[in-house]
């Protein structure tokens, strides 16, 4: 059988292009990478079977760039396109771009990332189609005063957020008119700066919220299937850090309602491929749509897992104008399956980036372990791009098999060099409410706000020790070996300035 | 060699002797002995008294992030007798906060102005890095004596933005 295509030109970097350069070379399909000025040495170029230079480091010269990506993609002779996610991903501009090179674009019609893609908008479709929706303005706020408005007739405490947003940026929670001002204008300037466009809107603010999407897959002859759930609750900043599938919380019940709900939204807007629909769903089982996310997801590997279906093998087949060729009946879930996001941040300090160079990593691996990564030891995180480093994921058959397969993974997974969210997605594993499976998405606030267990014991002792040691050999590597163990005091060694926080 | 080592507050002293490959640890008068391998950059195997422990040791801004299996430590090394040095230089400081740019961004907001009186958790300054909005809040109470940076202005990481004495 003939490949589905040629050669994909993969509008992206980091781990998700490595992800998608292997299922094209599963498939048969060459691949070729793009990459920026200080991306020559990321994983992806290493692996692709192609690379091309877009251009500078910023992102708005290179991965930004649809006049660059089309003119890699016809320098590479490729015949079609994946964004990815984030970028381009939800660019309808893109799309259009493709469609106008000849190229085919590995995603949903410009039309449908239009009208999902503006927030209000895709509102208006969920209601239309009977689907519930959190309440709040129905088009962007002309200034202050209408914001006042509606958050007062809406209620407090209230959500703002960007009309094209996405990832938590544009994003502000409001709990008091007095907060309202301020929160408006850092949400206009993150959404200016993060979609280039300021407008923002305002909705009721769900307490104990849980945060629970539904795959979507849609073929081009009107077949539309949903492969059940994902629950993303544990997030910092609304940005998600560790996903599951399925969610402790919903029953068969719930699951079929929401999936029927996402198919109805996706149908409507005339979605085609790969895409989530996010849910909000309270603590009486009430679920609110909130957006749709026209593009394949970062934490699509659980629904893999459990599904046992490569969703960037479906999303080429569908582009390539194949038909589902299943139903949904034929969707049969197995087990359960976590992922967490390994970051180089520091969670201690407000989750600040720390880009940096990697000096050793040594991943998890083992049974139903998979490692999702876009890093490796040696190489130096550029400060130019986001800080997701790699994606742990395990399945199991059960939720306490699949957590405790977790746990067991992150203590193998080492990172020396840069701070990451690793020890506290450990903490995350061995947290009773996390075991219990009592989510919403304040967990992780609460988690970090509460002060760490002493250090004490064995391993107390053997952490001093091993610091210890490894200044000592530190010391010993850059003094002749000539000199005497009491001057040490003298040497010339050059210790990283010491400052008052 | 002996060093003067801070974990969660507390200093503790350590005395280190090597005797071809294999060390001798004193961790604050308890005594251990210490085969230790360098295994990778910064991954250390240590055998100590017939447990197996690997140890992950990165070093970040002065400090040792320390990775037992599965526990992470933050740990502050140096030589004791830079320690002594340096506390007995601290008595003379005069308190004052320096929020220094951890890396390099934009300054998208300053919260405050100079002279203004702050709390601790008070919002000083928003610096926009790796897509995200930080922002930086007081250690704790006190007067904002200078502000070296505006709003939209470029940092580089260690840039002084705001002094609180």
């Amino acid at each position: 059988m003939a490949p589905l295509f040629a050669k994909v030109l993969i509008a992206n970097r980091g781990e998700i292009a490595v992800r998608i350069i292997r299922t094209c070379r599963e498939l048969g399909i060459a691949s070729a990478a793009v990459y920026s000025e200080a991306d020559r040495e990321s994983l992806h170029v290493l692996l692709a079977d192609e690379a091309v230079l877009l251009g500078p480091a910023p992102a708005a010269e290179s991965y930004l760039a649809i006049e660059r990506i089309i003119a890699a993609a016809r320098a590479s002779g490729a015949d079609a396109v994946h964004p990815g996610y984030g970028f381009l991903a939800e660019n309808a501009r893109l799309a259009e771009a493709c469609a106008g090179a000849g190229l085919v674009f590995i995603g949903p019609p410009p039309a449908a990332i239009r009208s999902m893609g503006d927030k209000m908008a895709a509102r208006r479709v969920a209601l239309q189609m009977k689907v519930p929706v959190v309440p709040g303005t129905e088009h962007p706020l002309r200034d202050d005063a209408e914001a006042a408005r509606a958050a007062a007739e809406i209620g407090y405490p209230i959500m703002i957020k960007a009309a094209r947003g996405g990832g938590g940026k544009g994003m502000r929670l409001v709990r008091a008119p007095g907060e309202l001002a301020g929160a408006l204008r850092t949400a206009r300037s993150e959404a200016g700066a993060a979609f280039g466009d300021a407008a923002v809107y305002v909705e009721r603010y769900v307490e104990e919220p849980r945060h629970i999407e539904i795959q979507v897959l849609a073929d081009g002859h009107g077949g539309i299937v949903h492969l059940g759930e994902r629950e993303c609750s544990i997030q910092r900043r609304h940005q998600k850090l560790v996903e599951e599938s399925p969610s402790p919380f919903l029953d068969a019940d719930l699951r079929r309602r929401m999936g029927e709900a996402a198919c109805r939204v996706a149908a409507a807007a005339g979605y085609v491929n790969a895409g989530t629909v996010e849910f909000l769903v309270d603590r009486d089982r009430r679920f609110y749509f909130l957006e749709m996310n026209t593009r394949l997801q970062v934490e699509h590997p659980v629904t893999e897992l459990v599904t046992g279906r490569d969703l960037v093998k479906e999303q080429l087949r569908i582009a390539a104008g194949e038909k589902l060729g299943f139903a949904q009946d034929d969707v049969v879930r197995h087990g359960w399956a976590i992922e967490c996001r390994i970051n180089a941040e520091d969670p201690a300090a407000g989750f600040i980036p720390s880009p940096g160079r990697i000096a050793s990593l040594r991943p998890a691996s083992g049974p139903w372990v998979r490692d999702d990564s876009g890093v490796y030891g040696g190489y130096t995180i550029p400060r130019f791009y986001d800080t997701l480093m790699a994606k742990l994921i395990v399945w199991a058959p059960d939720r306490d098999t699949a957590v405790a397969r977790m746990a067991r993974a992150l203590a193998e997974y080492q990172v020396v060099g840069v701070t990451t969210t690793i020890p506290l997605l450990r903490r995350i594993m061995g947290h009773e409410d996390f075991i219990a499976g009592r989510l919403s998405t304040h967990f992780l606030d609460r988690l970090v706000e509460s002060d760490r267990p002493p250090a004490a014991g064995r391993r107390r002792a053997v952490a001093l020790a091993a610091a210890a040691i490894a200044a000592y050999e530190r010391v010993g590597r850059t003094v002749p070996a000539a000199s005497s163990a009491t001057g040490s005091a003298w040497r010339r060694v050059v210790w990283p300035g010491w400052r008052q926080r | 060699m002996r060093f003067a080592a801070e974990l969660g507050g507390e200093t503790v002293f350590i005395e280190v002797t090597e005797e071809s490959g294999r060390y001798r640890v004193d961790v604050g008068g308890e005594a251990l002995e210490v085969d230790a391998r360098e295994v990778g950059e910064g991954v250390w195997s240590l055998v100590v008294g017939g447990a197996s422990h690997l140890v992950a040791v990165s070093d970040r801004e002065g400090r040792s992030a320390v990775d037992v299996d599965g526990e992470s430590y933050g740990i502050h090394v140096e030589e004791e007798t830079r320690y002594i040095v340096r506390a007995r230089g601290d008595q003379g400081a005069t308190g004052a906060q320096v929020l220094r740019a951890p890396m390099p961004g934009k300054v998208v907001l300053i919260e405050v102005e100079a002279g203004q009186p702050v709390a601790a958790g008070d919002g000083l300054v928003v610096l926009e890095a790796m897509k995200m909005e930080n922002e930086f809040r007081a250690q704790r109470a006190g007067r904002v004596r200078e502000i070296r940076v505006s709003a939209g202005q470029t940092v580089n990481a260690g840039d002084v933005l705001v002094v609180i004495e």
